[in-house]
């Protein structure tokens, strides 16, 4: 024990180790923030710079960005509507209303606050629960993942807009645009129409780009003439009582993301939709009507991402299996200064986890003092007249989708991208299932065919199995109630309920 | 959100639409491998594009019945839903930026980041609106030089340099 303490302290009394947690926090917090610039992006390009670094230092720095990344994001969906980073998505719906209120220093006060209580819940599971976590973990079968999947795109569509069937077109269109390129088991060209430059795959960070900043842009062309919200940020440290007053949510949503976030595959984007999902649900008194501005419908979806970091560790640290697009990149960096994450890990060098558990929590605490130092600065971004800011965004997003391959193509699809999500989101199509689509892709895929294989390929046994496997069927009974829930029929039953309780 | 604005113009033409192109990438996904094998390459994709055309189908039908169907008014009114963001013409200045953007693009290799950019945040910053020529330029010129540092710099990224420049130069060298 008292061992574990010392690894844990060790990148708290090393100043390199502390100077190297503030600057990758610090630079987190803005690379989540700015559209186009991606924490998977960042964090790749740092491996190239980090590897002859001592482990230690590498592990701080990323640790930290990865922290200030899922934080960062929500910056920029509360005072500009685009998230920053998927993670985010869900905090635009209620973070967006609220700056349009003036209320944005409040909101990223808040936001600052409710993510570092997040983020500990997540350390702290990672430290406690890790073993017991990855052995649930473990019970997982492809067909489980495939369903994971599907209901994550789901839940998005449901909520990030008002017809479901829009939703889950998205998704799917999203999951063909993924499947655009070589397939990775077979090698057989998949809709590449016989274009050579097709088969290299469709780059989903140039498609983020184009679907949530060109085509945000654009959208936001159509309301030039209106004069940027004035923010109130005068108080920014968020007083005491309306923390305590919505501990108990943040507790129970940072439950969902350190849950959600130890899901191979399902990262903060995931947690911080389905934690939003429970805060609609369970909240009962909003502060104000969700998707208007209501603080639950910030707090649920911005603890959970933090606290899913957390949660993102155990899979990768005790079964080499990463969390989320962020943990995948880490795997490679250790991989590269020698270290296979799995089970060995942790019984060989356990110094190593209690470090890792040591950095995130360093980086926490920074995350707490620029989260609540910077806003100003920050705010003074969406009071720049729009004639400036977006010119200056396009610029970022053609300069983003162009550093990730060094590729003008890659800009090609980002403005493609673009004009594509503009005309969906004209005609009431939510974006965000497209992206979390291409993400998916390729994880659903692989699972349904694995699924299918240990089914022998006989589509009865591949069927039956998803009722005879207790876990499977409790994820398929999940499923299935989320897309009930979105019919009529389900709003008819609920209403008949409240009328019986009403009169009885 | 009253029902009879809730549907933007055109939106039966755009239903149609996306459910020709369900139907087209359907057709595309059959392609790669066929019937062959329920685990073949081509049978993900398959299930994807089916999806679509499934949801394209109850698009189109809940489109052509919007406006005399009760329950697309309740529909709409569903908490959390996106603020009614359609209009009614596409303002000139949206296409304008896409051509804008298009034109940036195409001129990122050729002529260089830095030139090519500016001389896009400056048309940009003209076109939404500002009209202070010099505020324009000095505001530009600043942001540029700043994104500039940051990308070579903290992410080395390695920006365009100009291909046009490049061959002027061993054109005058050799």
């Amino acid at each position: 024990m008292t061992e574990a303490l010392q690894h844990f302290l060790i990148s708290w009394t090393s100043p390199t180790l502390i100077a190297l947690a503030a600057a990758g926090t610090f630079a987190g917090i803005y690379i989540g923030a700015i559209p186009g610039l991606s924490v998977t992006m960042a964090v790749s390009i740092l491996i190239s710079f980090t590897f002859k670094w001592e482990v230690n230092e590498a592990l701080v720095l990323m640790a930290g960005i990865y922290l200030g990344g899922v934080y960062g994001g929500a910056r920029s969906a509360i005072l500009l509507n685009i998230p920053g980073a998927p993670a985010a998505v869900a905090t635009a719906l209620d973070g967006y209303p609220l700056a349009q209120r003036g209320e944005a220093g409040a909101a990223l006060g808040l936001t600052t606050v409710m993510s570092v209580i997040g983020g500990f819940v997540g350390i702290l599971a990672l430290a406690l629960a890790a073993p017991v976590v990855a052995e649930f973990a473990l019970r997982f079968s492809p067909r489980d993942y495939l369903m994971l999947a599907i209901w994550g795109i789901l839940l998005v569509g449901s909520l990030s807009g008002g017809s479901l069937a829009k939703g889950i077109f998205g998704g799917a269109l999203g999951v063909l645009v993924a499947s655009v390129g070589l397939d990775p088991l077979t090698a057989e060209p998949r809709l590449t129409f016989g274009s050579v430059q097709l088969t290299a795959g469709i780059s989903y960070i140039a498609a983020m780009i184009g679907l949530f900043g060109v085509a945000e842009i654009l959208m936001q062309l159509h309301r030039l003439d209106r004069a940027a919200v004035r923010q109130q940020v005068d108080r920014i440290i968020p007083p005491w009582p309306l923390v305590r007053r919505h501990l108990p949510l943040s507790l129970r949503t940072s439950a969902i993301g350190v849950g959600v976030g130890a899901l191979p595959g399902a990262g903060g984007d995931i947690a911080a939709l389905i934690a939003y999902d429970h805060a609609r649900r369970s909240v009962k008194s909003p502060s104000r009507p969700f998707g208007q501005g209501a603080y639950e419908g910030v707090i649920a979806p911005e603890t959970a991402n933090n606290a899913a970091v957390g949660g993102a560790y155990v899979p990768m640290m005790t079964l080499g299996i990463p969390g989320d697009a962020v943990t995948a990149v880490i795997i490679g960096a250790m991989s590269i200064h020698g270290l296979k994450p799995g089970p060995m890990l942790m019984i060989e060098t356990p110094h190593l986890f209690w470090f890792t558990v040591g950095s995130l929590a360093l980086a926490n605490v920074f995350l707490l003092v620029f989260g609540l130092s910077g806003i100003r600065v920050f705010t003074r971004v969406v009071q720049t007249p729009k004639p400036i800011l977006l010119p200056l965004i396009l610029v970022l997003s053609v300069v983003g989708a162009y550093a990730i391959h060094h590729r003008v193509t890659d800009v090609y699809w980002m403005l493609g991208f673009g004009v594509l999500g503009y005309v969906l989101r004209r005609h009431g199509y939510p974006v965000a299932p497209i992206i979390l689509g291409m993400i998916l892709g390729p994880l659903m895929d692989r699972s349904y065919r694995q699924a299918m294989l240990s089914a022998q390929e006989d589509p009865l046994i591949f069927a039956s199995e998803f009722l005879t496997s207790p876990l499977s069927a409790l994820i398929l009974a999940a499923l299935v109630f989320t897309v009930l829930r979105q019919t009529g029929w389900y709003r008819r039953l609920l209403a008949r309920r409240r009328g019986r309780s009403a009169s009885g | 959100m009253s029902p009879p604005s809730r549907r933007p113009p055109g939106e039966r033409v755009f239903a149609a639409l996306m459910l020709l192109l369900s139907a087209f990438l359907l057709w595309q996904a059959f392609g790669i491998s066929g019937l062959q094998s329920s685990t073949s390459a081509g049978a993900f994709p398959m299930a994807a594009a089916a999806t679509m055309l499934v949801c394209a189908m109850v698009i189109a039908v809940q489109a052509a019945g919007a406006r005399d169907d009760g329950s697309a008014a309740e529909h709409g009114a569903r908490p959390g839903g996106l603020p009614h963001e359609a209009q009614r013409t596409v303002p000139p200045v949206v296409p304008a930026t896409v051509g804008a953007v298009a034109a940036y693009m195409l001129a990122l290799e050729p002529l260089g980041f830095l030139p090519s950019s500016l001389v896009f945040l400056v048309g940009m910053t003209r076109l939404l609106g500002e009209r202070r020529l010099r505020r324009n330029l000095l505001v530009s010129v600043l942001a540029l030089g700043v994104i500039h540092l940051v990308f070579t710099t903290v992410f080395a990224v390695a920006l365009p340099g100009g291909a046009l420049w490049q061959g002027l130069g061993r054109g005058t060298g050799g």
